[in-house]
């Protein structure tokens, strides 16, 4: 099963567009998130990175990222409700104030999390290395470490998944609806995954080394990636949507 | 000439002082196709890692001794230079690759190493064919079976254009067709590239086929090298070392002694003895010896060739063994296999027994993909070791994830001791069914054995104290060490550990997921002996396993599976001899069912439906016996040639 930060498949403008466009893109959005003060400004940016996840064919994961966040939004909501109490009171200690910060905490936490991930899923790790040596001279240890990272998340969830299906089956409640005793009983599993992990690492890097790794200098790549003017007109885009936020914030 | 040479090498992990190579020596030519087997520990994976360079320039430890690679000193040079030579694969594939794609996984090495841009695309394509998977080039690599991604590792190694390639157990994971897919490969391009190969295995039978040389290990060293006859032939000595041989030597070794014996011997001439003397490898060369020592005895000339006439039974009696008893159907043997095997008789003769899992009519799909099971039932009685056969992807780990309870079937029903299971947790079901997982690490998770042991008892609502003393029984009878702790242990003693949690338990149903892979010879006898036990104990088993020669000497039944569905539910000898069915899971019948159903149809029909090398063995016996008592009736010594 793949995770939500899994290549898209597509044709779409993002898709064709460089990787390094879109990683400052995507970074414009949450700087433009970070910026917005008002609920409706950060609806807006969340509008707005929503519309690029549905427009660049991914809007399966796109929606998956916001039910996922929406979770962690809803604590915030919660604890923030309850520990800034402002204006009338509702009741008890539920505040207008109080729930309407909230509301904003929550929103803002999907829209500052959304445009990286939402991102990450339509350009492929490698691209990414790639472009980020090429574009912005990243070192190349640097870009490796980072593009395998990326492509470790979904394998070790899926490890994580294995160990938790093989402790299901010995008799470990996971199944259970108490999120507390489930945390609880997740903690014991870091020890194998961590050794599992640790052994994966390992065998990669002698595997990289083994390939000549540390022999790749800036003109090894084969795959190119210049700049085009649409990747420029894509920054630009997100240089106007923190402009405009800043304008209305 | 050597590209190869290891000059008394040995070498001990950091924190150990044990010796994993001690004072090995071997010399690989150029263009050798090698097989290294041996049990756990014995030191192959080291010796790969020595091989490739990894030891001593990733590996610290303590490094004595010379290898030389196309004559590099591998400790003077540097790691990438011995990798222009020699092209490793590990065992953890995953782990192995570096890239998403599969055309970014060859780019990798190929950008590294410096390769001119314009030749890449050509070594990109000829890499991908060569290995057959030019179709894959643009697959995301997480998206390919374990068949496949090992033909990536092949190819992104062969872009390279190495002049050796070390493999570690590259069939670990993989099913019989798989794995006869990727030994086909490393033998074609050591034939058409003259790439020598040098290959760490634990399937015998591969070995065998493939190799032109296999390197036995023990304890760090080589015990044994030579041509597989050569390295084969040495029963004993294997045995001794705990590496197993394929079914046919010990027919061959069987048929050896036998024409040796000293009222035997004067019945076959000196050209027919030779022929008893070779090491047969192969199903073929066995029947072919079978054919030889009984075409002899009886006076007659025998061919093994598709078009030759099949032996009528008439033509025994003709030759004057009426004596013998007469085969009608397979032979049944109730415990005459090389491990004594559970009788194969008990479900005919417990038919009213009520049986412990009954899978009805059950229905499982994954999340966009027709992969799955469909409308699958199956029945298992308390005592019974079913095997589920079939290729990768056929359905087999799906129908135990729904017997466990960690997946659930969209239609159909599952019952465990007559009750339907569809309300209860995965939780629940675990009091009932067991599970050993094919990797053992995702089952341990605690930091002794006695710990690990002691946990799957009280996950079971056993108390600590229980827990703990039934904990040490099993560890006792297991012979395991209390203290050690699991992730430090070899992978068949984790396995052991695992197996152990569970003998613990004594569930009414043991699901197992490939409980025999990466395991050498010993160490899955051992594994296989205690789940006998269990089933003798009134446990079920349901087994998913690829290697025949575990389900011919274990199972009780076999329930083939294809597509998703169950194609046939029979007894083994039923089973083993519906070629049909066989042919489209894509599954092989064991070496001893080939050979006694050729060596039946050709040779003598007392072979037909044998199932091991002692009943083949038994019934050549019966051929040299009336050949004596007839010639010593005829009063004269039968005639040589």
């Amino acid at each position: 099963m793949g995770s939500v930060i899994d290549y898209t498949e597509g044709t779409s403008f993002l898709h064709k567009a460089n990787p390094v466009a879109k990683l400052v893109f995507a970074l414009e959005l949450f700087v433009a998130a970070f910026a917005a003060q008002g609920t409706i400004e950060v609806l807006a940016v969340l509008a707005l990175t929503i519309c690029v996840g549905v427009v660049s064919q991914n809007a399966q994961k796109t929606f998956k990222l916001v039910f996922g966040f929406a979770v962690l939004g809803l604590i915030l909501c919660v604890v923030q409700t309850l520990v800034a109490p402002a204006g009338q009171t509702l009741f008890l200690f539920i505040t207008v104030g109080g729930l309407e910060r909230g509301f904003n905490v929550a929103l803002k936490t999907i829209a500052l999390a959304l445009p990286l991930l939402s991102m990450l899923s339509l350009m492929r790790v490698e691209d990414l290395m790639n472009a980020l040596v090429e574009v912005a001279h990243v070192p190349y240890p640097y870009a490796f470490t980072i593009a395998t990272v990326l492509r470790f998340v979904p394998v070790f969830a899926s490890e994580m998944n294995h160990i938790m299906e093989a402790q299901m089956a010995r008799g470990v409640e996971f199944d259970t609806k108490n999120p507390i005793k489930k945390l609880q009983l997740t903690m014991p599993l870091i020890v194998p995954l961590l050794v599992s992990s640790v052994k994966k690492a390992d065998a990669s890097a002698l595997a990289a080394e083994q390939r000549g790794f540390y022999l790749r200098n800036a003109s090894s790549a084969f795959k190119r990636y210049p700049l085009a003017p649409s990747d420029f007109a894509l920054m630009i885009l997100g240089v106007a949507v923190i402009v405009v936020i800043l304008v209305f914030s | 000439m050597s590209i190869i040479e290891v000059q008394s090498v040995s070498y001990s992990y950091p924190d150990s002082s044990a010796h994993a190579l001690n004072e090995l020596s071997l010399s690989v030519q150029e263009g050798d196709f090698v097989g290294i087997v041996g049990p756990s520990g014995a030191g192959k994976s080291t010796l790969a890692l020595a091989l490739s360079g990894a030891i001593p320039h990733h590996f610290r430890g303590n490094f004595f001794g010379k290898i030389l690679v196309a004559g590099m000193d591998t400790c003077t040079v540097a790691l990438t230079d011995i990798s222009k030579i020699v092209g490793s694969v590990t065992q953890d594939i995953n782990a192995q690759m570096v890239a998403s794609i599969v055309e970014d996984e060859l780019l990798f090495g190929l950008e590294n190493f410096a390769v001119p841009h314009a030749e890449i695309p050509e070594r990109i394509t000829y890499a991908l064919e060569t290995v057959g998977i030019a179709n894959l080039r643009f697959r995301e690599i997480a998206s390919l079976s374990g068949g496949q991604k090992q033909k990536v590792a092949i190819a992104a190694l062969l872009a390279l254009q190495p002049q050796v390639m070390v493999l570690d157990e590259p069939t670990a994971a993989l099913d019989p067709t798989s794995s006869e897919l990727i030994f086909q490969t490393l033998s074609e391009l050591n034939k058409t590239k003259g790439i020598t190969v040098v290959v760490i295995e634990q399937k015998v039978g591969l070995l065998a086929k493939y190799c032109s040389k296999i390197a036995v290990m023990d304890k760090g060293s080589i015990c044994a090298y030579g041509s597989g006859e050569e390295v084969f032939s040495q029963v004993d000595l294997l045995q001794e070392v705990g590496v197993d041989v394929p079914r046919c030597v010990r027919v061959s070794k069987g048929v050896h002694e036998l024409s040796h014996q000293s009222e035997y011997a004067h019945l076959l001439s000196e050209a027919n003895s030779a022929v008893c003397d070779e090491t047969a490898l192969s199903v073929q060369s066995a029947a072919k010896q079978l054919a030889c020592c009984v075409g002899a005895l009886q006076h007659r000339s025998i061919s093994l060739t598709e078009d030759s006439q099949p032996v009528a039974t008439n033509d025994v009696e003709l030759a004057g063994e009426t004596y013998l008893p007469k085969i009608d159907g397979p032979v049944i043997a109730e415990s005459s296999g090389p491990f004594d095997r559970i009788g194969i008789l008990q479900d005919a003769e417990q038919p009213s027994v009520q049986s412990v899992l009954d899978v009805i009519d059950a229905t499982f799909k994954y999340q966009g993909s027709t992969d799955g099971v469909e409308r699958v039932s199956l029945s298992l009685r308390p005592g019974e070791l079913v095997a589920l056969v079939g290729q990768n992807g056929a359905g087999k780990t799906t129908l135990t994830k729904l017997v466990n309870g960690l997946l659930r079937p969209r239609s159909g029903d599952i019952h465990l001791k007559g009750a339907s299971c569809k309300d209860w947790k995965t939780s629940q079901i675990a009091q009932h069914v067991s599970t050993l997982f094919q990797n053992p690490d995702y089952q341990i998770c605690k930091e002794s054995v006695l710990e690990e042991i002691a946990f799957g008892l009280e996950l079971k609502a056993v108390s600590a104290e229980d827990a703990r003393k039934k904990a040490l029984e099993v560890i006792d009878r297991m012979g395991l060490d209390a203290d050690a702790s699991p992730f430090m242990l070899s992978r068949g003693q984790r396995q052991m550990v695992a197996l152990a949690s569970v003998v613990a338990c004594e569930p009414d149903i043991l699901v197992l997921d490939e409980p025999t892979s990466g395991l050498d010879y010993k160490e899955c006898m051992q594994v296989m002996n205690m789940v006998k036990s269990l089933c003798e104990k009134g446990c079920a088993v349901l087994m998913v396993c690829h290697d025949m020669e575990v389900v011919l000497d274990f199972a009780t039944r076999i329930v083939v599976m294809a597509h998703g569905s169950v194609l046939d539910d029979g007894e083994v000898a039923q089973i083993f001899s519906a070629d049909e069915v066989l042919k489209e899971a894509y599954v092989e019948a064991p070496q001893m069912i080939q050979l006694s159903k050729l060596a039946g149809a050709h040779v003598d029909p007392s072979f037909a439906g044998l199932n091991s090398a002692s009943e083949v063995l038994e019934a050549l016996q019966h051929q040299f016996e009336i050949a004596r008592i007839a010639a010593t009736l005829n009063g004269k010594e039968a005639p040589r040639g």
